[in-house]
């Protein structure tokens, strides 16, 4: 059980590159704690630093209050799942689990009993005298948490676990590494790359971009208010469409229709002028047709060509081509968030996330419905989100998704 | 039609491997047939003996220097190889594992040493040994066999550890072990197949070498078996030792034999590992 505090922390290479970049925030006990980011982010570096595999160039880490930033790994008591598993080739299970006792002089029957605890939990029982190259990937990396529970260590320490399962086998263990996370309560500072990862076991995500922390708070919180536009392309599958647009007077032009702003864009937007970034979820359009009169005059519609549609049974996705060409700012961030699915920026197209119950067609024309309620307007420089100062957000949490979804 | 090509093409092969065999294996068959003929025998140029007997070999353990000398042998190639495999482990973890400034000399320097003629180091070498008192000593001849075995040995432990994934030391650390535990619990017992490969070729070299061994010894203190072999004497000094010497080949032959063909396999899978990615 621990409390980790990150004060300040930066981590600098020999060569020059700085891979964090003052990082600030506590990890409380029995937290499920996410890093996310795109590959090289540094999200892998702040964690060696955290089990001590790596050196603090500056600031502080601090367990229970006490510093650690010099203290051997072997003496931090963190346990580590990496995502090769790591799991020791020349020697059996049992002995593989009972690695970290060993090393620590436990007495021998409280080995054995150790063992045998954590391979009823895992389901290893049967498998305890097989060597990992007679493993399957998913019983390799249950060794592998084994290793890491059996000394019940303050904290578990986990470099993308799953990536190297296949996609079934990932969904399971991710729900049994959540499971198991709750029954022992440890804290567990889990990196990943993958956005849906992230949102399904973080009590709280920590998003960060080039060696900078970019947000901090809970999966609903980075989804309903993303701090600028990289977490917003980054959370959400499909990602939100990041579109160019101006404020024109009392008048926000996106590529595709003119919003007429309302008092609470207003009170977001201020005085700012001219070029912003204006994100929507695909969730926040709709099917002009199966809506009422009412919510339809909650947004706007347009009227768009539907270029390809992702038929998903409980929902489809239609993508629509815009003749507008995207910014420069945007071709770049898509660049960056590129390795992932969530594609971002870069379209010139849309998604849309339509009932199942829509007869859109690919190649035909579809009138769709914008609820100008859930736009994210974000500053062009900066990429930051424009907010009401000191309100609450447009964008609640908790209405939110049920607010947008079109009318059965 | 395909499987009579097949059958060919092995017939061929066959014959390549044996004719191979042959060549490589008729002077160890002339030297094992020149052991076992008496002395009457040793001139007639017949290729078996026609009264094979054991009296070479007799003689030459009446012979107190080829005892004291096959002594010898063991205990400096035993030595050579403990020593050297050891330093290469190390050697080789810190070349892989660490970023140090010097790293590319250390390698390239193991390597220019490999290459380097042992021939043109031994005069010096005697010189400073004699005024060292390392003259016919087990350690004079140890440390010039460290000396020309390390480079190959660190090179074949270093293709072995850097097939270790660097997660296992990590691993190991953060499992509670000190960086030597994570070397020898986990990185070492897994190199045992490179580990077994250099020391292979280490002992193999030690136990073979002439030049050093004859320069550098002068009784039966250091004396090794190559180089005891040349001052072997017949009864006579009309009488030339060849029976004896080749009796002494044999023997000192059979250790090699047996080590390689009871880990051949390890020794092929050492060789080529690193070679190709498994």
């Amino acid at each position: 059980m621990a409390t980790i505090e990150l004060d300040h922390v930066s981590k600098r290479f020999g060569d020059g590159t700085e891979a964090v970049h003052d990082a600030t925030f506590t990890i409380d006990d029995g937290e499920f704690f996410i890093l996310v980011g795109p590959s090289g982010c540094g999200k892998s570096t702040l964690l060696n630093m955290i089990v001590g595999l790596e050196d603090v160039t500056d600031g502080e880490i601090r367990v229970d209050g006490r510093t650690v930033n010099d203290v051997d790994p072997k003496d931090r008591n963190m346990a580590m799942v990496v995502q090769s598993y790591a799991i020791y080739p020349h020697m059996t299970v049992r002995e593989n689990i009972a690695f970290p006792l060993r090393l620590a002089k436990r007495a021998k029957d409280e080995v054995a009993r150790r063992v045998d605890e954590v391979a009823a939990i895992l389901e290893l029982t049967d498998l305890l005298d097989r060597r990992p190259s007679q493993l399957s990937g998913g019983q390799r990396q249950r060794v592998a948490m084994g290793r890491a529970i059996v000394r019940e260590p303050n904290a578990y320490l986990m470099d993308e676990p799953l990536s190297n399962l296949d996609a079934k086998l990932r969904v399971q263990m991710r729900t049994e590494i959540a499971g198991l996370q709750q029954r022992l309560g440890t804290t567990t500072v889990y990196v990943t790359h993958d956005q849906t990862e992230a949102m399904t076991l973080g009590d709280r995500i920590a998003i960060l971009r080039k060696g900078v922390v970019q947000q901090l708070g809970t999966p609903r919180e980075l989804y309903a208010r993303p701090a600028n536009v990289f977490v917003a392309g980054f959370i959400g599958s499909p990602a939100m469409n990041l579109l160019p647009a101006q404020i024109d007077g009392d008048t926000l032009r996106l590529p595709m229709v003119d919003v007429p702003m309302d008092d609470a864009l207003r009170r977001r937007v201020r005085d700012t002028q001219g070029d912003v970034v204006v994100g929507v979820r695909p969730e926040s359009f709709g099917d002009a047709a199966q809506l009422d009169d009412e919510r339809r005059s909650r947004g706007v519609t347009f009227s768009a060509h539907v270029g390809v549609v992702e038929w998903m049974g409980a929902e489809q996705f239609a993508y629509v081509d815009l003749d507008r060409s995207t910014s420069r700012e945007l071709t770049e961030l898509a660049n960056e968030l590129g390795a992932e699915e969530t594609g971002g920026a870069h379209r010139t197209r849309l998604v849309a996330r339509l009932d199942q119950s829509s007869d859109v067609r690919a190649g035909a024309d579809v009138e769709l419905w914008l609820d100008t309620n859930a736009l994210h307007l974000f500053a062009t420089a900066t990429g930051d989100r424009l907010a009401e100062v000191g309100g609450d957000d447009v964008v609640d949490v908790r209405t939110h998704p049920a607010a947008h979804a079109p009318a059965r | 039609m395909e499987g009579r090509v097949g059958a060919g093409k092995k017939v061929l092969w066959g014959l390549a491997a044996l004719a191979v065999a042959a060549y490589a294996l008729l002077p160890v068959a002339w030297v094992v047939s020149l052991s076992l003929k008496p002395g009457s025998e040793l001139s007639d140029g017949s290729f078996l003996p026609k009264s094979p007997t054991l009296d070479n070999f007799r003689a030459v353990f009446k012979d107190p220097q080829f005892p004291a000398a096959l002594r010898n042998s063991l205990g400096i190639a035993a030595i050579s190889t403990v020593v050297a495999v050891l330093l290469a482990m190390f050697a080789a973890y810190a070349i892989v594992r660490l970023d140090f400034p010097g790293k590319r000399l250390v390698l390239g320097g193991a390597l220019a040493i490999a290459m380097f003629p042992a021939i043109s180091i031994v005069g010096p070498l005697f010189n400073m040994w004699r005024s060292l008192g390392l003259y016919d000593t087990w350690a004079g001849l140890i440390i010039p066999y460290m000396t020309f075995t390390l480079p190959l040995a660190i090179w074949t432990l270093s293709a072995f550890f850097r097939e270790i994934p660097w997660d296992l030391d990590k691993a190991a650390r953060v499992d509670g072990a000190t960086p030597f535990q994570a070397f020898r619990k986990v990185i070492a017992p897994l190199a045992a197949p490179g580990v077994f490969t250099a020391a292979i070729l280490v002992f193999i070299f030690a136990w073979n070498d002439f030049l050093f061994a004859i320069t550098l010894t002068s009784t039966n203190s250091a004396r090794t078996v190559p180089a005891a072999l040349a001052f072997f004497t017949g009864a006579s000094q009309f009488e030339q030792p060849t029976g004896s010497i080749a009796a002494a080949s044999v023997i000192v032959t059979i250790p090699i034999v047996i080590v390689v063909l009871l880990f051949q396999r390890r020794i092929v899978a050492g060789l080529t590992s690193g070679a190709v990615k498994g």
